[in-house]
């Protein structure tokens, strides 16, 4: 930003046009240099205002430089901050906290929200989808991407992805991994190749001769120890042998699927059944041409999409296609938390300058004499700021880098509890550009919280601050200013505290969401079938059976049940789901349902309420009628006042059989405990299409889940050693993983307030134990007139109050104004929570009574004849 | 009551009287660089040119904006008839009092 727009109030305003003109003449091209100078001429227009009565003035020495001040400045500066060591501890411990922490939460946020992606023109780089009937972008079918890819010209590159669970069986323990198939381009798309080998070639692509993949670095290093004679040699996923034909650089990020190791070609056809345009299951990128923007690409797909609707009217529920940047696609849902944490750091180092500045004011007071005699000697007042200012960006200096110590520990810190969904983990850390903040940040505060004592302190009376026990006389303004920078940490730390009660009463409300079953006792892991074993149908049935005989016998199991998906287990997969005598005649139109593909008891397992009907039984299995439990949600959607129980639904496409709804069961929060119900369906695992190859595991355990998992997994392995078993967890960590992003925003506020309050209650008592010392000789002679110690008390207390009250009124005036801004952050309570709001207002005047209780009672210590004595 | 003026100020003002019709801060600030060896902040030059439009010194008109200037318009400083008698004055005070000091002061 120019700086004229910034530092333009220190020119006076009647010459501020013109000067300001001259100025951006000189310097307009270097803002740095330009900044300087407004603020130079600022300094000395403010200070020697036009008077023919301005006595001359003498310098001391001939002929002085910048420099030679800069260096005697310095000098001097280093010699009083080492004089005063408890001071100069106590104001660079406060700035390095909020330089600190201010470091650490820009090092988090720099590279999500304001770097660019790592990619060469990363703002090419683009999310392409097919608009859902909501208007958001949903993923896509193999057909229609063919069909796209042939006709648009937006693009230099697209291409799809799948996501890909291979086990990989060699050098040791099978292991899943997490893949991509890809098709052609999908390396383009990002600008980057392969740094060993080569990229997939185009015969590669072919189904048939797909068998073929890519090592990232990581899983290179780790599984094969970083050998590039890999390169060329096969390995073996789910018992297939695959070419190794390359490995990616380190330093490539993938962002759309950060825990991807390995990519193996797409290789899809047209005829293939799941390669239809209504097996949504791709996801597809592009990077544009060169000039073409998000916006002119999404024209030209719409164009494209509205002639394939008209094609194949039954394959979409709507027309058009949503072409979003990539960073706009990772950010979005992090993006308002970010912000607010970044405005909350924000306000944190605020109150460290603030705190600061009032501790420097409180300084001045002491060194009054001594600019007192540099005036008198002929300092002007310009020398007198510069050399405060010139201290204070020491101290700031020497605050922030012990602030980016601080950083640097708190940042190990935040990555342990930073939310999955944040893009970007690994480039989180402290680089040349966050340094570069910091020092900018640290310059900054120390004009800022320098500036107020420097403008209180550079025109002293000489008279009255030289007259012996006249101390105090012309301070006047400097406590006024003293009580109002802390009157405005106090208003700070409202606003902190309420943004953190806030976020904490949503955590709260979110936690006390009924996800719809008893996440209590339950143990939950995914086990996937792999290898050539189960290529059929039947033999997975016939592993899910026995391996759930062989958990059930485990000593401690209640009960134990397979499913298709956990709730809240991150998974999700919808079918549109059609009702038997309400047909919708393009079947894209009909409402998805979640499908959860289950064992016979699951219901039960889960402590899911059976609301009317039956739940499953071990006879409904695939010699009997096929049947479905649907939940209340669904139930209402359907068939609004009637009763489903008898009435068939259908799912997954027109010729799939009909199934008899059994029975209504309650809703179940499905993606998020904040989220709303999605219909639900549930299926007997052995009636199902196909048999599911990988499956959740539910157990209802008599106590601590934790303890039996190492059982379960052994009963597990005891049917078939070979399968790998992931996310071992309980199910009372699933629900509150769901909670994590705002446990991160809450935790954050948490710090931050507690850290507002902290300082906001040290300003006040530093304000007070001031005050109390001037005025030692006036309570010294209340009380030799009779007044009693609790009047006394009550004169001090009454003082911190006024300020605090000051600063929450202010404080909480703009609360009420800021907290919208916290909405979306919020659940379940308004932001001008009363709730809330009270509790700020109680716990700020308790710590304020709290922080004046010293001062108060040190005053009521003032012994009469002392203080008398003292002057 | 006559104005005497401080030796920056019978600086400032031959500046502008060098300048004719150019004379605005950038450009006093340069010519005292270059013909008086004085290397004084904009600050400096400023004060002195209020100072001397408080004491009736100079004119002053108000220029055309210009992109250069971010938009701004430029403040002209004109030496008036005042300035001039003042001007006039104080060399010639200062002549009076140097003549035949060339010896002393050692000058060629």
């Amino acid at each position: 930003m120019n700086p004229t727009r910034r530092l333009g109030w220190l020119i006076p305003l009647a010459e501020r046009e013109f000067v300001l003109g001259d100025l951006e003449e000189l310097y307009g091209h270097r803002p740095a240099r330009l900044a300087l100078e407004i603020f130079r001429v600022g300094i000395v227009l403010r200070l020697h205002r036009p008077s023919p009565l301005s006595a001359p003035r003498f310098p001391l020495t001939p002929r002085t430089t910048f420099m030679d001040h800069l260096r005697s400045d310095l000098r001097f500066g280093l010699r009083q901050l080492a004089a005063r060591p408890g001071f100069t501890a106590l104001a660079v411990l406060t700035l390095a906290l909020g330089i600190g922490a201010s470091t650490a939460i820009f090092s988090v946020v720099n590279p999500i929200l304001f770097e660019s992606l790592p990619y060469p023109d990363p703002d090419r780089v683009v999310q392409v989808g097919e608009r859902g009937t909501d208007g958001s972008p949903s993923r896509t079918g193999y057909a229609t991407f063919v069909d796209v890819q042939r006709m648009s010209t937006s693009f230099a590159a697209l291409a799809v992805s799948s996501s890909w669970q291979p086990t990989l069986q060699d050098n040791g323990e099978p292991e899943r991994l997490n893949g991509q198939r890809v098709t052609r381009d999908f390396l383009s798309i990002f600008g980057v190749v392969p740094a060993l080998g080569r990229d997939f070639t185009t015969e590669e692509h072919v189904r048939g001769q797909h068998r073929a993949t890519i090592l990232s670095h990581g899983l290179w290093q780790r599984r094969f120890g970083g050998d590039p004679s890999v390169v060329g040699k096969p390995v073996t996923f789910d018992g297939i042998q695959y070419l190794v034909v390359g490995v990616m650089p380190k330093t490539f990020e993938n962002l759309i699927s950060p825990s991807t190791q390995l990519w193996a070609p797409l290789a899809y056809e047209a005829s293939l059944p799941w390669a239809c345009r209504t097996c949504r299951h791709l996801e597809a990128h592009g990077r544009l041409k060169p000039g073409v923007t998000p916006q002119a690409a999404g024209r030209e797909l719409d164009v494209i999409s509205g002639r394939l609707v008209a094609e194949y009217p039954t394959s979409y529920p709507t027309a058009g296609m949503v072409v979003t940047p990539l960073q706009e696609v990772l950010t979005r849902n992090v993006k308002p938390a970010l912000l607010a944490v970044l405005g909350a750091v924000g306000f944190v180092l605020l109150i460290a300058c603030a705190n600061v500045s009032s501790l420097l004011l409180g300084r001045a007071m002491q060194r009054e004499a001594e600019f007192a005699i540099r005036g008198a000697l002929g300092a002007r007042p310009g020398r007198v700021v510069r050399q405060l200012l010139t201290e204070s960006v020491m101290l700031a200096l020497v605050g922030g880098s012990a602030g980016v110590a601080i950083a640097w520990l708190g940042l190990e810190g935040l990555k342990a509890i930073a939310p999955p969904s944040l893009p970007r983990l690994g480039a989180i850390g402290i680089d040349v550009g966050v340094l570069g903040f910091t020092a900018f940040v640290s310059l900054l505060t120390g004009l800022l919280f320098g500036v107020v004592p420097a403008f209180a302190t550079a025109r002293p009376d000489l008279f009255a601050a030289l007259r012996p026990g006249g101390r105090h006389s012309g301070s006047r303004s400097r406590k006024h200013a003293r009580a109002v920078l802390v009157a405005g940490e106090v208003a700070l730390a409202v606003m902190l505290l309420v943004g953190a009660g806030l976020m904490l009463r949503s955590l709260e409300k979110l936690l006390a969401v009924n996800p719809g079953f008893e996440p209590k006792n339950l143990l939950t892991m995914t086990v996937q079938t792999t290898g050539p074993r189960y290529s059929e149908d039947e033999p997975v049935w016939a592993f899910w059976d026995r391996t759930l005989e062989a958990v059930r016998a485990v000593p401690g199991v209640e009960r134990a049940a397979w499913t298709s998906m956990l709730p809240l287990g991150g998974n999700f997969d919808q079918y549109g789901v059609q009702i038997e005598g309400k047909l919708l005649s393009n079947p894209e139109d009909a409402a998805s349902a979640d499908r959860y593909s289950v064992t016979a008891d699951y219901v039960q397992t889960m402590g899911i309420p059976v609301k009317r009907g039956r739940p499953f039984t071990a006879q409904d299995n695939k010699g009997n009628p096929l049947v479905v439990l649907i939940n209340e949600r669904f139930a209402r959607l359907g068939w609004g006042g009637e009763d489903p129980i008898g009435k068939k639904v259908q799912y997954g496409g027109r010729d799939r059989p009909w199934r008899t709804v059994v029975g209504i069961v309650g809703d179940v929060h499905h993606t998020g405990l904040d989220q709303e119900t999605a219909p639900q369906i549930y299926i007997p695992e052995s009636q199902g299409h196909f048999a599911d190859g990988g499956m959740d595991l539910a157990v209802r355990t008599r106590g601590d889940p934790a303890v039996l998992a190492a059982a379960v997994q052994a009963a597990i392995r005891s049917v078939d050693p070979t399968q790998p078993i992931l996310n071992v967890s309980t199910m009372e960590q699933l629900v509150s993983g769901t909670a994590q992003q705002r446990r991160f925003t809450l935790i954050l506020f948490q710090v931050f307030a507690a850290l507002a309050l902290l300082l906001a209650a040290a300003g006040i008592y530093g304000v007070l134990a001031g005050n109390v010392t001037e005025r030692t000789l006036e309570i010294g002679i209340r009380s030799a007139l009779g007044a009693s110690r609790s009047e006394v008390l009550g004169l001090v207390l009454r003082q911190g109050m006024t300020l605090a009250a000051a600063g929450v009124v202010v404080g909480g005036v703009a609360s009420l104004l800021l907290a919208r801004y916290l909405e979306r952050l919020l659940y379940g309570v308004r932001p001008q929570d009363p709730l809330t709001f009270a509790g700020v207002v109680i716990l700020l005047l308790a710590v304020a009574v709290a922080a004046s209780w010293g001062p108060a009672w040190r005053a009521t210590r003032v012994s009469p004849l002392e203080a008398i004595r003292g002057e | 009551m006559p104005s005497y003026l401080g030796e920056f100020e019978q600086l400032v003002l031959l500046a502008l009287l060098r300048l004719g019709k150019e004379g605005y801060g950038v450009t006093v600030r340069a010519e005292l660089l270059d013909h008086a060896g004085r290397d004084v902040s904009l600050g400096t030059v400023y004060k002195t040119l209020f100072r001397l439009e408080a004491k009736g010194m100079v004119a002053t008109h108000v220029g055309e904006p210009t992109p250069a200037r971010g938009g701004r318009r430029k403040k002209h400083y004109v030496v008036n008839a005042r300035g001039r008698t003042a001007l006039q004055r104080s060399l010639a005070a200062l002549r009076g009092m140097s003549r035949g000091l060339d010896p002393a002061l050692g000058a060629p």
